[in-house]
C-alpha cells in the first residue's frame, strides 16, 4: 500500500537547532559572535590580522577559521597571539552550525567577549546557513568590481555590516563607488558601511572601534 | 554549490520519517524551494540522482521541485510586490527601500510517498 506523509520539514531545520544551541552558549557566556563572509581573496584573513592587533588590546577575542583545507589561516591568526581554531570542511563550500559548535568545544568560552568566525570564501552558499551569530559582516574588495552586489544580492541583503577592502586600489580600477552605494541602498538600506585597506591598515581602527562599541552595548544589554 | 549538502540533509530527514511511518521504499518526494535560497533545481535534481541509490528509495523514485517566487512587502506602505531578478528592491507604489521578504526563502520537504513495509 502507498502511504503519503505530509512533512513540512525544512532542510535547514537541524542547522537551525544547532544555531540555537550556539546562541544559548553565547548568552550563557556573554559572548558576541560575528560571521565574516566574502569571496576568496577579498582579504578576510588580512583584515583579521590587522584588526585583531587593535581589538585584542580592548576585548578578549578568539577566531574560528573556516577553510576547505589547510591550517594556514589559523596559523596566521595564532601568530598574532590570538586563540584560533581551524575548521576544515573537506570540500564543503560553507560552514554550518554543527562545525562551529564543535569549534566552540575547543575554546574557553568563559574567558571571551567576542568570537570572529571567518567563513569559507564564497558569496553564495554561506548566506543560507545560520551559525547563531549576532552580526553578519560581508567583505568586498575593490578588485572584484562593484557589480558583485547585484550579482550576489542575498549575501548583501542578509548582512548588517559591509566592509569595502583594498580601498587604496580604487584609483587604478574602474570600480564605480557611486553605483555601489546606489545598489547597496536598494538591496539593504540598513547596511553599515566602512572603507578599509587591510594591507595598509587604513580604516582598521574606525571599524574595529565600531565593533568594540557594538560588543560592549550588547554585553551591557545582556547582563 | 550547497545543493549537495542540502540533498544529503534531505535524505537523512526522509530516512527518519520513513522509518517512523513504516515506509520501506520512497517513490515520490515533493520539495518546495524559494528562488532566493539560490538552490538551483537542476543541481538539486542531479544531487538527488546521486543519493537515489540509497536503500530507502525505489529505483524509480522521483523528485518534484516546486519553485516559489521572491515576494517582498514594503515596510512603509505595506504593499506587496514580486522582486525583480536583480533583487534591487524598490517599492513600486511608494518607492520605499525598507522592505521585508515574505516569500522566496522556502526550503522544505512538503510531502513524500512510499510503499508500506
Amino acid at each position: 500500500m502507498t502511504i503519503r506523509v505530509e512533512l513540512g520539514t525544512s532542510l535547514l531545520a537541524r542547522n537551525e537547532e544547532m544555531a540555537a544551541e550556539i546562541r544559548y552558549l553565547c548568552q550563557d557566556n556573554n559572548i558576541f559572535l560575528v560571521n565574516i563572509m566574502s569571496s576568496p581573496g577579498a582579504g578576510k584573513t588580512t583584515l583579521l590580522e590587522k584588526s585583531l592587533n587593535f581589538l585584542k588590546t580592548h576585548i578578549k577575542v578568539a577566531v574560528i577559521e573556516g577553510d576547505i583545507a589547510t591550517t594556514r589561516d589559523a596559523d596566521r591568526i595564532s601568530a598574532q597571539g590570538i586563540n584560533a581554531v581551524q575548521l576544515n570542511t573537506n570540500g564543503a563550500c560553507h560552514l554550518d552550525a554543527r562545525m562551529v559548535y564543535q569549534a566552540f568545544q575547543k575554546l574557553d568560552l568563559s574567558a571571551l567577549d567576542l568570537i570572529l568566525v571567518e567563513n569559507i570564501g564564497n558569496l553564495v552558499c554561506p548566506a543560507e546557513f545560520d551559525l547563531g551569530e549576532n552580526l553578519r559582516i560581508v567583505l568586498l574588495s575593490i578588485t572584484e568590481g562593484n557589480d558583485k552586489i547585484v550579482k550576489y544580492p542575498v549575501m548583501f541583503r542578509d548582512a548588517q555590516m559591509f566592509l569595502l577592502n583594498k580601498i587604496d586600489l580604487l584609483p587604478y580600477t574602474d570600480f564605480n563607488l557611486a553605483e555601489l552605494e546606489k545598489d547597496l541602498r536598494t538591496i539593504n538600506s540598513e547596511l553599515e558601511v566602512f572603507h578599509v585597506s587591510a594591507r595598509l591598515g587604513l580604516g582598521i581602527e574606525a571599524w574595529s572601534n565600531r565593533l568594540i562599541s557594538i560588543v560592549r552595548n550588547h554585553r551591557r544589554s545582556e547582563s | 554549490m550547497h545543493e549537495m549538502s542540502l540533498m544529503a540533509e534531505m535524505i537523512e530527514l526522509l530516512g527518519c520519517s520513513a522509518r517512523e511511518n513504516n515506509i520501506d521504499k520512497i517513490i515520490k518526494v515533493h520539495l518546495v524551494v524559494g528562488k532566493m535560497t539560490m538552490a538551483l533545481p537542476d543541481a538539486l535534481t542531479m544531487a538527488f540522482d546521486v543519493f537515489k541509490t540509497e536503500d530507502i528509495f525505489a529505483p524509480s523514485a522521483e523528485l518534484t521541485i516546486e519553485q516559489r517566487e521572491t515576494i517582498a512587502k514594503c515596510r512603509t506602505c505595506g504593499s506587496t510586490f514580486s522582486a525583480p531578478d536583480n533583487y534591487l528592491f524598490i517599492c513600486p507604489t511608494c518607492q520605499g527601500l525598507r522592505i521585508e521578504i515574505i516569500s522566496g526563502r522556502e526550503l522544505y520537504i512538503a510531502s513524500f510517498e512510499g510503499e508500506e513495509a
